[in-house]
């Protein structure tokens, strides 16, 4: 699949960039500069990267933000790593694993025709008695995930305790949310700390190539990883800490285990916590929703956004959100054909005008459409779609095939929220939120003092109510840890209402609806 | 729900579902069995999964023969497989307090058939190639002991009980008890009142303590949080429990590949606690690099906790209670209830059906905490 060459908005620079080499199952695959594994194999056409742990489907990228663990292979004889978020580097030794000779050609997959039961292994294998080593061999063939080296490496471990700590207001997950709620709870004079998973701070804002909508004070009219920058650039002058590579991996005995670089383990001290760890995208149920080349809105704006990979050249995009909308204009941008856009609604979920600008551009949308199987073998050649009635039941008769290469799904998120309810936060099912969520006042604290939400994590919404809600919960942090004043109190009060005032159309409803319903749960 | 019972089961652990099938087994009707959770949601379904022979006491060692024999042959009679692995227990000596210990037990385990080998380190290498063998001074093997999955052992029980006509309440809390002349009448729960014609059975784990003290009954039992992890999945690398006696740590691999492992930590006070620590993943992580170095490079995927439900003598509470006629206690494993339950629902269940198990269950008596001298088992792991 080639690279992104031309486009009317980003300039990849491929002549400037240093060419790495590197091996996947012993094949050489060049990629660039700033690439990830995954994305340089996408870009040399190998979509299959992985095999599924059990029945050893094909399985490639979806999220590209490493969220799914949908790609995971060996590099440099460490099993599982996350090949949409690690760096490639020079001579870099790729595998695939627990596939028999290669991801792309498993003979284990012969394991997925027979189309074994769920639980199979509960009800067979029980017997005779001399049988069951044998029985663990052949488990142990087909599962595990990767193996280690038979070595017995020197370790030396570093002496003391984990280093620990405190700080006023630690914030974890750094997209837009994260990023207003450190940088305000920061000019209130608190310690703030801001943790990122990733090897950058901004978030969804990264792969936004469009220009915002929304209030001016919040980069209307800025396209998405412009504000990305603008935002950091705040960040850095409010004095608040920035740890990116770093995930919090969860809530133990009082304190946030935070671990940077996969390698280097610290605890930190809050004495209030926002939460900002946004959203999963969500996946559909439909026949073949694990083939390569089916990948989350997402995780196709990632490729094509920030590493220049053309994800596709036919594409079919399942939802008709904003997301989707948007994403179909940014495909065409990318030099990619949309095929259609579905939507099983009898109407277009986004704003008119995106759906007005792609079917200027013979985008066809069709509603009261979904998904029923994507075909292919190894990697996507193709979709059945169908016509639903009213019911959303799928009308029979009504299939139709479209020839595609790329099937993006942009079907909403979810938020999330383990880390809240690691934490004790009550949650509740709001729909109209996106699912689970951890109950939170107007001042965005949850049922455990002390604790705060903003953004997508709070429930799906879009980056300037985000970044709102993250300046209200960054200021109640760093006032609820004894730091501020009564014109941060004001400047709260000021922001609640421009909060209101931006949901106050019929797309905000929603939220409106599903915040009161949460108070009422 | 049924509002009557001939026996009802407290607790949908390996211990009640295995007391409901071995009574249900013998022909005994009127089994209800009440979970407040889901089955396994108490120590059975967060428990490392290692059933074992190597035991310091002629009477457990006899005992976990017995209970291992039962798994052997549990998948075919249950219809449901355990995923019981024998590939051994790995025990690891630092000093020469733990190689004596070791030592004396080959020979008691050899004495009662038990085939436990005594090895040096580099033999231990054999058995598990990455292990560090530095600062080890001797270990033993017995291949007959191993590791099974503990969620298939309940639900192996339990749905082979209900076939036999047990019923199971899923999500129905015991709260109190009606009590007339020195016996159970009936069980309040969540979803109204059970009647109980012959026996009610505490097999509440950790939350025994608590439950006896509502039918006017005391047992020394204390809850302890043990912490435990599993890793990212793998192909077999660690075949055997390892068991490293200097700090009690032990780990293996389950059937899916994750190295599952956990330890113990001297200074944990008695609670409720099942909150996650970052004490356990510093204490453990050093030991389990320590032994086997190569674990630096495997991401840890899931920690939590469970209780263990601790007598002073670190040895299970089975049989009646003074107090109350008609109450039967299988409570109080001190962490080992998973491979001692087969064998102990087994001579409950015999309790109940004959009025006599085939082997004596005095010496788990409650009375022996009052009486005289008690003999502590020393191979309390983790
Ligand atoms: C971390 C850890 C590792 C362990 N590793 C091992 C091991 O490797 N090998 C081994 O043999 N053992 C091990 N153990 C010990 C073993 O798990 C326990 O001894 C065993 O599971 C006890 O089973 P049980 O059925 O008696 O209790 P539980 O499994 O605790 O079951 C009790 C059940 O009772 C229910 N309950 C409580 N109160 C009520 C009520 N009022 N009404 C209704 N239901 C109620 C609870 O919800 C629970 O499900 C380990 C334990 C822990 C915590
Ligand atoms: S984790 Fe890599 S694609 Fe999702």
């Amino acid at each position: 699949m080639p690279r992104i060459r031309e486009h009317p908005i980003l300039d990849f620079k491929w002549s400037e960039r240093k060419k790495i080499k590197f091996t996947f199952d012993s094949e050489e695959i060049i990629g660039y500069d700033g690439d990830t594994i995954a994305s340089a194999l996408y870009a040399s056409g190998k979509r299959v990267i992985r095999r599924s742990f059990k029945y050893h489907r094909p399985r490639g990228l979806f999220c590209g933000i490493g969220q799914c663990s949908s790609c995971l292979v060996k590099v440099n004889g460490i099993p599982n790593q996350k090949a949409c978020v690690t760096p490639i580097e020079e001579g870099m030794v790729v595998e695939s694993q627990g596939s028999i000779p290669s991801a792309e050609r498993d003979l284990l997959s012969l394991l997925d025709a027979l189309e074994l039961k769920h639980g199979i292994q509960y009800e067979k294998f029980l017997g005779p008695k001399f049988l069951r080593p044998l029985y663990f061999k052949l488990f142990n063939f087909v599962l595990g995930s990767g193996n280690v080296k038979e070595e017995v490496p020197k370790v030396k471990f570093s002496e003391g305790y984990y280093p620990e700590k405190e700080v006023d207001v630690l914030v974890i997950g750094g997209g837009p949310a994260g990023i207003c709620a450190a940088k305000a709870s920061a000019e209130c004079g608190a310690r703030t700390l801001l943790v990122e998973e990733r090897d950058r701070i901004g978030g969804e804002l990264l792969k936004q190539t469009h220009k915002f909508f929304g209030s001016r004070r919040y980069y209307s009219g800025m396209r998405g990883f412009r504000i990305a920058d603008v935002l950091s650039k705040e960040l850095e002058k409010s004095g608040a800490e920035v740890m990116v590579n770093t995930l919090a991996i969860g809530y133990l005995d009082g304190k946030i285990g935070v671990c940077r670089d996969e390698r280097e383990f610290s605890l930190v001290k809050p004495k209030c916590i926002v939460v900002s760890t946004g959203a999963t995208e969500r996946t559909l149920m439909f026949e073949n929703n694990d083939l390569p080349g089916v990948m989350g809105a997402g995780g196709v704006q990632t490729l094509m956004h920030l590493y220049g990979v053309k994800p596709g050249e036919e594409a079919l995009i399942v939802g008709s959100g904003n997301v989707g909308l948007i994403l179909a204009y940014q495909l065409l941008q990318a030099g990619v054909e949309v095929k259609a856009v579905i939507e099983i609604l009898p109407k277009i979920g986004g704003y008119f005008v995106h759906a007005a600008k792609i079917r200027r551009m013979g985008v066809e949308i069709l509603t009261s459409h979904t998904i029923k199987r994507a075909v292919g073998r190894k990697e996507v050649e193709g979709a059945e779609i169908v016509k639903v009635d009213e019911n959303l039941r799928e009308i029979e008769g009504s299939e139709r095939f479209i020839e595609c290469d790329l099937i993006c799904l942009a079907v909403g998120m979810s938020p999330n929220i383990e880390i809240l309810r690691q934490m004790g936060c009550e949650v509740v099912y709001i729909p109209e939120l996106g699912g689970f969520v951890a109950k939170h006042d107007e001042n965005m604290e949850t049922s455990r003092a002390g604790v705060f939400v903003a953004g997508d994590s709070s429930g799906i919404e879009e980056a300037t109510t985000a970044m709102i809600e993250g300046e209200i919960a960054g200021i109640s942090a760093a006032l609820k840890s004894g730091k501020g004043r009564k014109e941060h109190e004001e400047r709260r009060e000021k922001l609640k209402m421009l909060l209101e005032e931006m949901r106050d159309n019929p797309f905000g409803e929603r939220v409106v609806i599903g915040k009161k319903k949460m108070w009422g749960a | 729900m049924e509002r009557e019972a001939n026996v009802l089961i407290i607790g949908g652990g390996v211990s009640g579902t295995g007391l409901a099938y071995n009574l249900a087994k013998l022909g005994v009707e009127g089994i209800v069995l009440l979970e407040r959770n889901y089955l396994g949601s108490g120590a059975s379904g967060r428990c490392g999964g290692g059933a074992r022979q190597q035991w310091t006491t002629e009477e457990n060692v006899k005992f976990m023969k017995k209970s291992i024999e039962i798994l052997e042959r549990l998948p075919q009679e249950l219809k449901f497989n355990i995923l019981f692995r024998q590939s051994g227990y790995l025990f690891l000596a630092r000093d020469e307090e733990q190689l004596n210990l070791l030592k004396e037990n080959v020979r008691l385990h050899r004495k009662l058939g038990v085939e436990t080998r005594f090895l040096d380190a580099e033999e231990a290498r054999e058995i598990v190639p990455v292990l560090n063998t530095e600062g080890i001074l001797g270990a033993t093997y017995n291949p007959k002991d191993g590791v099974l999955f503990p969620f298939a052992l309940v639900w192996g029980y339990a749905k082979a009980a209900k076939r036999l006509g047990a019923k199971i309440y899923l999500h129905t809390e015991a709260r109190g008890f009606k009590i007339e002349n020195g016996r159970i009448k009936s069980v309040f729960t969540d979803k109204g009142e059970i009647k109980v014609k012959e026996w009610v059975v505490n097999a509440a784990g950790a939350y025994s303590k608590e439950l006896a003290r509502k039918a006017g009954v005391e047992l020394p039992n204390k809850p302890y949080r043990h912490e435990i992890m599993v890793t990212e999945p793998l192909k077999l690398f660690i075949k055997p429990m390892v068991v490293d006696l200097s700090n009690g740590l032990y780990m293996t691999q389950t059937s899916r590949g994750e190295v599952i492992g956990g330890i113990g930590d001297p200074e944990e006070e008695s609670s409720y606690n099942l909150e996650s620590g970052h004490k356990f993943l510093y204490l453990f992580s050093r030991a389990a690099i320590r032994v086997i170095p190569i674990l630096k490079e495997i991401r840890l995927m899931r920690q939590w906790a469970g209780l263990y439900d601790t007598t002073p003598d670190k040895n299970p509470i089975l049989g009646p209670v003074d107090e109350v006629e008609n109450f039967l206690q299988i409570n109080g494993y001190s962490g080992h209830g998973l491979m001692m339950a087969p064998y102990a629902t087994q001579l409950l269940a015999e309790l109940i059906a004959y009025g006599k198990p085939s082997e004596s269950i005095e010496r788990f008596s409650i009375r022996r905490f009052r009486e005289g001298e008690i003999k502590a088992e020393k191979a309390v792991i983790g």
